[in-house]
């Protein structure tokens, strides 16, 4: 790269931004086990509980699961060994101590029938963990013929490194969840996906776009074009229940930021509340104007009693100036929103007119980040949505 | 603040746009005050001062993004060297309050303002702006894309030199040239349309059929894409004024088309009436087909886009 060209890239980077920095600062950092919470709330929505307050419950134990007529299925296990304090419609609330990483039940079956790795899928409560939160048995179940099963490693969102993490220390697991996705969907191909790649490159219609060159038709399913996408985490949960006999209660996530003190890889329990998780890894509360859980592009804001989910792969502290807030101005129609969406909508154009084209909209936010006017464009976006549903 | 991401911001704001504009507009303003002497510059302050104390007078928050700026260093590039102070104040004031805020301000305006006041003010002023000939260094030229004039057209070295009569954005291609391809580096705009619009002019001055007019008077003007594409406004225009974003089509397929709509016009008043010129009114045509070309363009784009990619998904969803 000459000079001249070194020089005009900078300046264009410092002008316009267009690539989401990668912002990754955590990922020498080694996992460790956070410091224990006293307790965790469980949420529990649309599920019946199956313990009561005062009962005293290990760890791993069933808390809660929907009724059999629903039709997706879902379960919710103890992440602490103690009591159940407080239940309500929507969370359970368990007070008690850490237990410890090791098996809780071990098997050694010589054979694995597909269907019994779906079935122990659901009794696990394994669910999507990059986000999506989805039910995982439902994706394992052989409804359409799949040929290729991709282990979504890419982790786009800046900040986290978490994926990365389990890859590198845990990719023996990693690997044999993946083996038993393939197994489970009888698929002839899996990959694992541990690249780096540009934001939102790590979104599951992009992925299978980039990868294998393949198009998931609008209105359609990865399944559609015989692929299956699942997290490094989950296929790591799916090792988890069907070699170990363990269900879903813990997780690993990045805790980054400007104000944290102590910056990581953690492996937390299920519930853990974010204030817990703050105070374990000193966050300067005078530093920090944010906190949020998930990447900064997708996740959201959190308060000190927000519980960390399977979905949650991260929180963060960030400072003002990580912030960088500024007022709204008017939309110029610049078109760096459309130059910034990976599906080339414009979303600008999209925010002020209701159409149907919206729906292709994945809330990635790279338009917002680009916008010069500074235009909460997500919202707007959400906001046309709702108005282009409620046509149909 | 809302609940929903993304919290993290590339830093970019419409003044930081404005200001590189602003940038790479210095080099055409610094070669037409070189060409033309302190005349000049008195006319290019009185366009910036007009424009931007017209923002202040009408928006006070936002005469501090420098928009008005831009826009008053546009008008004054249209405005012949001749020209008295007073026509750049009320030109830059009338690009500002009827061209941008009389439509309801920053990023509501359907014309380009500077485009729209220079056509304005030659309608009632036509003196200042039709006059063909000027008397530069004691020597008496015609204006190069004029029709009525003497017999002889303009040299390439002349036109290159801009060493021929005409607004003060014509004093230096070059200098238009290398402000413009900064843009283009920098994306602040996009190239699509200097790039559509200049081969497009260029492309019909080869095509386009020859009138009486230009047959009787000026020749020259025949078979000559370069005395078409530096001799008029055609370089302001194509780096300056339609590549304004706010007043060009949203998508690139759309500003395609819009540059051939303006290069179409101008050429049709070049060859086809008695104008000099006509990339001023080229760009206000070009400007009212936008809301046309954005409503064709952009559903079709649309419909193309995948559907349905959250609402139905059911995988691991977050990137």
């Amino acid at each position: 790269m000459s000079p001249f060209a070194r020089f005009l890239s900078t300046a264009r980077e410092a002008l316009y931004g267009r690539h989401i920095p990668r912002l990754k600062s955590t990922g020498d950092t080694a996992i460790t086990q956070i410091e224990a919470p006293e307790r965790v709330r469980l949420a529990i929505a649309g599920q019946v509980a199956v313990v009561e307050v005062g009962e005293t419950v290990e760890a791993g134990d069933l808390v809660a699961r929907t009724p059999e007529a629903v039709r997706f299925q879902r379960r919710v296990h103890a992440s602490l060994s103690g009591t159940v304090t407080a239940l309500s419609q929507e969370e359970v609330v368990i007070e008690g101590e850490v237990p410890d990483r090791p098996p809780i039940t071990h098997s050694e079956p010589d054979w694995i029938s597909p269907e019994s790795i779906t079935d122990t899928a659901r009794e696990a409560g394994l669910i999507g963990m990059g986000g999506a939160m989805f039910p995982a048995y439902v994706k394992l179940s052989r409804v359409a013929p799949i040929d290729v099963v991709l282990v979504n490693g890419c982790e786009s969102e800046p900040y986290l490194t978490c994926d990365q993490r389990v890859l590198e220390e845990q990719r023996g697991e990693v690997d044999c969840g993946t083996v038993l996705a393939m197994h489970a969907v009888e698929a002839e191909r899996g990959l694992i996906i541990d690249r780096e790649t540009y934001y939102p490159g790590g979104y599951e219609r992009l992925l299978i776009r980039d990868v294998l060159g393949r198009v998931v038709p609008a209105r359609g399913l990865p399944r559609d074009v015989g692929t299956l996408v699942i997290n490094v985490q989950s296929a790591l949960a799916l090792h988890d229940a069907v070699c170990l006999g363990r269900p879903l209660i813990d997780r690993v996530i990045t805790v980054d930021g400007g104000a944290v003190g102590r910056p990581g890889n953690y492996r937390v329990p299920i519930g853990t509340e974010v204030g817990h998780v703050l105070d374990a890894c000193r966050v300067d509360v005078s530093k920090s104007a944010a906190i949020l859980t998930g990447g900064p592009m997708m996740g959201r804001l959190a308060e000190r009693l927000t519980p960390v989910t399977a979905g949650t792969g991260g929180v963060l502290a960030l400072t003002a100036a990580e912030l960088s807030r500024s007022r709204t101005q008017p939309c110029i129609r610049c078109g760096h929103c459309m130059e910034a969406c990976p599906f080339d909508l414009p979303a600008a154009y999209l925010a002020e007119t209701p159409h149907k084209a919206v729906l292709g909209c994945v809330e990635c936010g790279a338009c917002q980040f680009n916008c010069p006017a500074r235009i909460p464009l997500v919202e707007r976006l959400q906001r046309a949505k709702a108005v282009v549903t409620a046509w149909d | 603040m809302t609940t929903a991401g993304p919290f993290i911001h590339s830093g970019q704001t419409n003044r930081k746009i404005m200001v590189m504009v602003l940038v790479s507009l210095s080099p055409s303003l610094v070669a037409a005050l070189v060409r033309y002497g302190a005349g000049a510059g008195l006319v290019i302050l009185s366009a910036l001062a007009g424009a931007w104390l017209a923002e202040l007078l009408l928006d006070r928050e936002q005469a501090f993004d420098c928009t008005a700026l831009v826009t008053g260093a546009i008008f004054a590039l249209l405005l012949p060297p001749t020209a008295p102070w007073w026509l750049g104040l009320l030109g830059g004031a009338v690009a500002i309050g009827l061209g941008k805020h009389a439509f309801g301000g920053l990023g509501r305006n359907l014309f380009n303002p500077a485009a729209l006041s220079r056509v304005l003010l030659m309608g009632v002023l036509p003196v200042y702006f039709f006059s063909t000939t000027w008397t530069i260094g004691g020597l008496t030229r015609a204006s190069p894309l004029a029709k009525e004039s003497g017999a002889i057209g303009p040299t390439i070295t002349e036109l290159l030199a801009g060493n021929t009569p005409g607004a003060l954005g014509q004093a230096a291609p070059h200098a238009v040239l290398v402000g413009g391809l900064l843009l283009v580096l920098l994306r602040a705009i996009d190239w699509r349309i200097p790039l559509t619009y200049l081969a497009a002019v260029a492309f019909l001055a080869l095509v386009l059929p020859a009138s009486a007019r230009i047959e009787g008077h000026a020749p020259w003007l025949l078979g000559n894409p370069l005395l078409h594409l530096v001799g008029g406004g055609s370089l302001v225009v194509a780096f300056f004024m339609l590549t304004d974003p706010v007043t060009a089509p949203f998508s690139p397929s759309g500003r395609i088309v819009f540059a051939i709509v303006a290069a179409l016009y101008t050429m049709l008043v070049r060859f086809y009436t008695p104008y000099p010129d006509g990339a001023a009114l080229a760009v206000l045509l070009a400007n009212a087909t936008v809301p046309l070309i954005d409503r064709a363009t952009l559903a079709r784009a649309s419909g193309d886009a995948p559907l349905g990619a959250t609402v139905l998904s059911t995988d691991s969803a977050a990137p």
